[in-house]
């Protein structure tokens, strides 16, 4: 669940920049699953980082799964972040740690024990089909095995808010038709997802409701 | 928890590798302990110089077989000056020894004057050379009741040198307390450089984790646990290192230092380590000991305060 009130926000923080996002509202509850399209550069991956608490919006109200974030202490923010899940665009996994590292290090900086982290990290990446590549080092992965990797690590704590960035673009049609299935049943759990895409074709497949953004303003939000 | 801390993707080992740091830092240390020792050293010897052993008070008194003055305060059961002079001496508490010189000893003081003039039976005060406890000055109302005593007394304190000496000595420690503070200083700034280059390296793992809520004090903590474990090895290191210099220099100074006239033997037991360990002045020994926790204390402080001002900059 997330609530903005006229979010804006602009790199570097500067107000004479090109704001990425202006006067944002959006409201959407525990559970719930949201497309977020747009063309490129029309700020949805500002829109997800603020989401992520990645970036700290420059004005406006942000509230995360009940925290209000712009007056939350650090401390608050990272317990926070330990219940959102993220998939960059980017990926951004680390190159000097094995696959199976890649992957469990949410939980290890959680101090699960070594055997729960084993247990848990052999099942989401038989689930996403790489099993067999847990001592594969990121850049010996092809670009959608990277991107399968970024995803098993965003959803293995189970977060309760699940911000995606073009998730599908590395995918085959038959990983993203599976994927996609798994976002909804996490839904169904009570995982909020929002997935950026500017791929119609599959939101088409996939009808849901949408949240539509162009210049950094909303002008859709389908429910 | 070993895995997890080694695959939490921070790669200290990397980031902060496990020579350089020690390096300088032992380097720090070795160069804090000697000039510790130094300003040690010039404290023993400016303490020697100004109140111990090298510093003797003479008390001459002339015609000291006459009777003692009448009029000396208390009824002095004394019969002769000397005598009198002797009994205040010696009830005196800053004094810790007062020896009068035998005439034999007398006369070989003063054998050039009297040589000179030729006449052995010049009359001759008594001189006594007494010693006074460190840190206490004789007041001058001892002098005034020596002389209500013996007329004529004098006391002499050898004043300029001590007095230069103490001068030298205060500047040999302040130079000392600047060095070890430049020292400090120095290796500060090497810490926080290192840290600095180590957070540069590690940024895109650091910004990673920081995203998936490793809290300030886990990232700091895990910089300055290493930090602060390098350094003290590298302060272990210098200090033990610094050990055989400090013993040789003891060694060397041992007989201006020694707080009795008695010389130490110059057939060292080197193989007893007690022995050689009590060679070193006490103070010194106790900072040595503390050196190397210090260097990894102050390690720790620098690596918290250089990674969380760093983190600053995260969202
Ligand atoms: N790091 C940055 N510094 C400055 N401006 C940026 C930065 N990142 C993005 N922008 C600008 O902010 C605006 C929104 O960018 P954003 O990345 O949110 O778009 P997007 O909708 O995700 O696009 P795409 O579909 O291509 O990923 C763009 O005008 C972009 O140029
Ligand atoms: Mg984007």
């Amino acid at each position: 669940m997330f609530r903005l009130h006229d979010v804006s926000y602009a790199y570097g923080g500067s107000r004479t920049a090109q704001a990425a996002l202006s006067h944002i509202s959006l409201d959407v509850p525990q559970g719930e699953f949201r497309w977020l399209l747009g063309p490129s550069g029309a700020g949805k991956s500002s829109l997800l980082s603020i989401l992520a608490l990645e970036a700290q919006a420059s004005a406006g109200m942000v509230e995360i799964l009940g925290v209000p974030v712009m007056q939350a202490r650090r401390g608050a923010l990272a317990r926070l972040r330990r219940r959102i899940g993220a998939v960059y665009q980017d990926f951004r996994l680390l190159p000097d740690l094995n696959v199976f590292d890649n992957v469990a290090l949410p939980l290890r900086l959680q101090h699960r024990a070594e055997a729960e982290i084993s247990h848990e990290v052999h099942a989401i990446m038989k689930w996403v089909g790489l099993e067999t590549r847990l001592d594969a080092l990121p850049p010996q992965l092809s670009g959608g095995e990277q991107q399968r990797v970024a995803i098993a690590r965003a959803v293995i704590y189970r977060p309760a808010l699940l911000v995606a960035d073009e998730p599908t673009n590395a995918l085959d049609d038959r990983q993203a038709a599976r994927l996609l299935a798994m976002f909804h049943r996490l839904a169904e759990l009570g995982t909020t997802i929002v997935v950026a895409t500017h791929n119609d074709s599959i939101v088409r497949k996939y009808p849901a409701p949408a949240i539509e953004l162009a210049h950094g303003h909303l002008v859709r939000d389908y429910r | 928890m070993a895995r997890q801390r080694y695959h939490d993707g921070l790669a200290l080992h990397q980031a902060l590798p496990g020579r350089f740091l020690p390096f300088l830092v032992g380097a720090m240390t070795f160069l804090a302990a000697l000039a510790l020792a130094g300003g040690i050293a010039a404290h023993a010897l400016s303490q020697r110089w100004t109140h111990g052993a090298g510093a003797v008070t003479t008390v001459q008194v002339p015609n000291p077989d006459d009777p003692a003055a009448a009029n000396a305060g208390g009824a002095s059961p004394a019969a002769t000056r000397i005598h009198a002079v002797q009994d205040i001496l010696a009830t005196t508490p800053a004094i810790t020894a007062a020896h009068r010189l035998t005439d034999a000893e007398l006369r070989a003081l003063l054998a050039p004057w009297i040589e000179q003039t030729g006449d052995g039976s010049l009359p001759l005060p008594a001189v006594i050379e007494v010693h006074i406890a460190p840190t206490r000055n004789p007041d001058n109302a001892l002098l005034a009741r020596l002389q209500a005593s013996a007329p004529g007394t004098m006391v002499e304190h050898d004043s300029v040198w001590s007095d230069r000496l103490a001068a030298l000595a205060g500047s040999l420690q302040a130079c000392a307390l600047l060095a070890v503070l430049i020292v400090m200083t120095v290796a500060v700034c090497v810490v926080m450089a290192a840290t600095r280059a180590g957070l540069q390296t590690r940024r895109q793992a650091i910004a990673l984790i920081h995203s998936l809520g490793a809290t300030d004090g886990y990232i700091s903590g895990r910089f300055s646990s290493r930090v602060g474990l390098l350094a003290l090895g590298g302060g272990l290191c210098g200090g033990v290192l610094a050990l055989p210099m400090l013993l040789a220099m003891s060694h060397l100074a041992a007989p201006f230092t020694a707080t009795t006239d008695t010389l130490p033997t110059m057939g060292m037991e080197w193989r007893n380590p007690r022995m050689l360990l009590d060679l070193l002045p006490h103070a010194l020994l106790w900072m040595l000991l503390a050196l190397p926790p210090a260097a990894g204390l102050t390690g720790w402080i620098t690596t918290q305060l250089t990674v969380r001002a760093w983190l600053r900059r995260l969202p």
